[in-house]
């Protein structure tokens, strides 16, 4: 059954954005035009993959979308507090998790989500309460006085992505966030963001994998990045598929899926 | 014979017991040759009834205070060189800064006399200790910057990004990546360093004697070739510094989220 939505208001525009480093353009012309999915009975925010094979600029457009890298051309928009007005991204407005949940080694979990919520503009009075009830809420308060050499690789997965949340609000983009994953933590990473999906309405997740079934199976927008032509190896989006339009998107996976991993893998390998 | 094939198969990992057992061995058998060797007339190094006998008199003649003032200069030479390598290794992260502090780096291929002779003539340096501190204060310094660029090159990326996606500044990346982050490897360097500093002791200290220290006791007992003084003294050093090494080990261990064995 295709689940009915409406789309309103722009939560993500990425606008002819390019990145050269040196001599080297890794990325050009990339547009991604993202609205806030609104279904009735649901807060739901938006998943969004992009897949590509390695070297296409995945990483990039990471930083870049993440403010971590200035584009070289075009500019990235998303909502501020203030209704229709847009700002430009900048270090720290969109939180990033990178595929090795980096956190800081010299600080306990509680510590880390501390400093992540102070950064965030939490209220210091409030800042104890707010953490205690995420640690609560995504089962890490026995873990809490852990430093992260002493956490499994599920507890680090979640702090990262915890901290993210307490400092940047409602978009969290993941690196790679499955790579290297065993079958266990891959289903908790997805329950992790499926979690954060439908915290809020604005929650919006980017996230990139090579694991295509999976990024069908999560994902209500999905990006292929590649290059235009094989003597230009520049990257661009080659491809995009909206899972909401098709009516795959919060679906079980069924055969269509299977069908549409299908034509995505396709469209990666041309490019 | 399974566990004897063991101690000859590369890459085996044997017992803790097997382990101590090994070091009994070895240093029976390097005492036993070193008795051995010396029992003859002619014999490289000195009888261990000599050294002895050697070690007693230099504890007659205050062995004890030396030992205090060879601790004295290696304490304060590491105290300036820290106040020094430290701040220098951290602006290095400025650009402003990095070409005067990677060529800094590079004095380390300085050699010492050079150094000693202009410290001797410099109108700045006011006493014989304060030469010899200098001396080793620059040592420490050039080897320690240079250890230092390294950790901070060696830091992942993923961990600036970390820093920077949480809003931070840079100079609050710096506090938490670099100095904080990594106090425990300027830990580790400063007992690599020490080691350096704990070698040169005897050369430092042996360009000016009325200062003391275990240098000097070398140095007197090499007048009258006294060997046996001279092996004793040096043990007295080596374990020293082995003690030296194994404290500033375990204070590196000693923060909670550093794993024994291994750089997390």
């Amino acid at each position: 059954m295709k689940h009915s939505y409406k789309t309103e208001g722009t939560v993500l525009l990425v606008e002819n954005v390019s990145v050269t480093i040196g001599n080297k353009t890794i990325i050009e012309n990339i547009n991604m035009e993202e609205h806030n999915t609104l279904r009735d009975g649901h807060a739901q925010g938006q998943m969004i993959a992009v897949v590509g094979r390695s070297g296409r600029g995945k990483s990039t457009l990471f930083k870049t979308i993440t403010g971590l890298r200035k584009p070289s051309t075009g500019r990235i928009l998303i909502p501020s507090n203030e209704i229709n007005k847009p700002i430009e991204v900048q270090e720290g407005t969109v939180g990033f998790v990178d595929q090795k949940y980096t956190l800081f080694r010299h600080l306990t979990i509680y510590n880390q989500l501390k400093l992540a919520a102070r950064k965030g503009g939490i209220p210091d009075g409030e800042i104890h309460g707010r953490v205690m009830d995420l640690l609560n809420k995504w089962g890490l308060e026995k873990a809490k006085d852990q430093y992260p050499c002493h956490c499994s690789g599920g507890q680090r997965q979640r702090a990262a992505i915890m901290s993210q949340l307490l400092s940047s609000g409602y978009f969290l983009v993941l690196d790679e966030p499955f790579s290297g994953l065993d079958v266990g933590n891959v289903e908790d990473v997805k329950s992790m963001l499926r979690l954060v999906n439908t915290s809020h309405e604005l929650s919006t997740i980017i996230f990139s994998t090579h694991d295509i079934e999976l990024a069908v199976e999560l994902a209500d927008k999905i990006y292929v990045l590649g290059f235009a032509s094989p003597s230009k190896q520049v990257g661009t989006v080659v491809a995009s598929f909206d899972l909401k339009a098709l009516g795959l998107a919060w679906q079980p996976y069924s055969q269509s899926h299977t069908e549409l991993a299908k034509d995505i893998k396709t469209a990666i390998l041309g490019s | 014979m399974a566990s004897m094939k063991k101690l000859v198969t590369p890459f085996e990992v044997l017992k803790a017991p097997h382990n101590l057992a090994l070091v009994a061995f070895w240093l029976v058998a390097v005492i036993g040759y070193w008795y051995l060797s010396t029992t003859g007339q002619k014999h490289l190094l000195p009888s261990p009834q000599s050294v002895l006998r050697g070690l007693g008199e230099e504890y007659q003649e205050g062995l004890v205070p030396h030992i205090f003032s060879s601790l004295s200069l290696c304490g304060q030479a590491t105290f300036w060189a820290l106040l020094v390598s430290l701040p220098l290794a951290y602006l290095s992260t400025l650009p402003l800064f990095m070409p005067v502090i990677q060529g800094i780096s590079k004095f380390r291929y300085l050699p010492l006399t050079g150094i000693t002779f202009y410290l001797a003539t410099s109108p700045l340096i006011s006493s014989g200790r304060a030469m010899q501190v200098g001396v080793l204060v620059i040592f420490m310094s050039v080897y320690f910057v240079t250890s230092l660029l390294s950790v901070i090159a060696d830091i992942p990326q993923e961990e600036f990004d970390h820093a920077r996606s949480l809003k931070m500044s840079r100079w609050e990346v710096l506090w938490h990546v670099i100095v904080r982050g990594r106090i425990d490897y300027a830990i580790d360097i400063l007992r690599q360093n020490l080691a350096i500093v704990w070698m040169m002791l005897v050369t430092v200290e042996s360009i000016v004697m009325s200062a003391g220290g275990l240098g000097t006791i070398i140095k007197n007992a090499d007048r009258y070739a006294n060997h046996g003084r001279i092996f004793a003294a040096q043990l007295v050093i080596l374990l020293i510094g082995i003690l030296l090494d194994y404290l500033l080990s375990e204070l590196r261990y000693s923060f909670p989220y550093v794993n024994r064995g291994s750089k997390n």
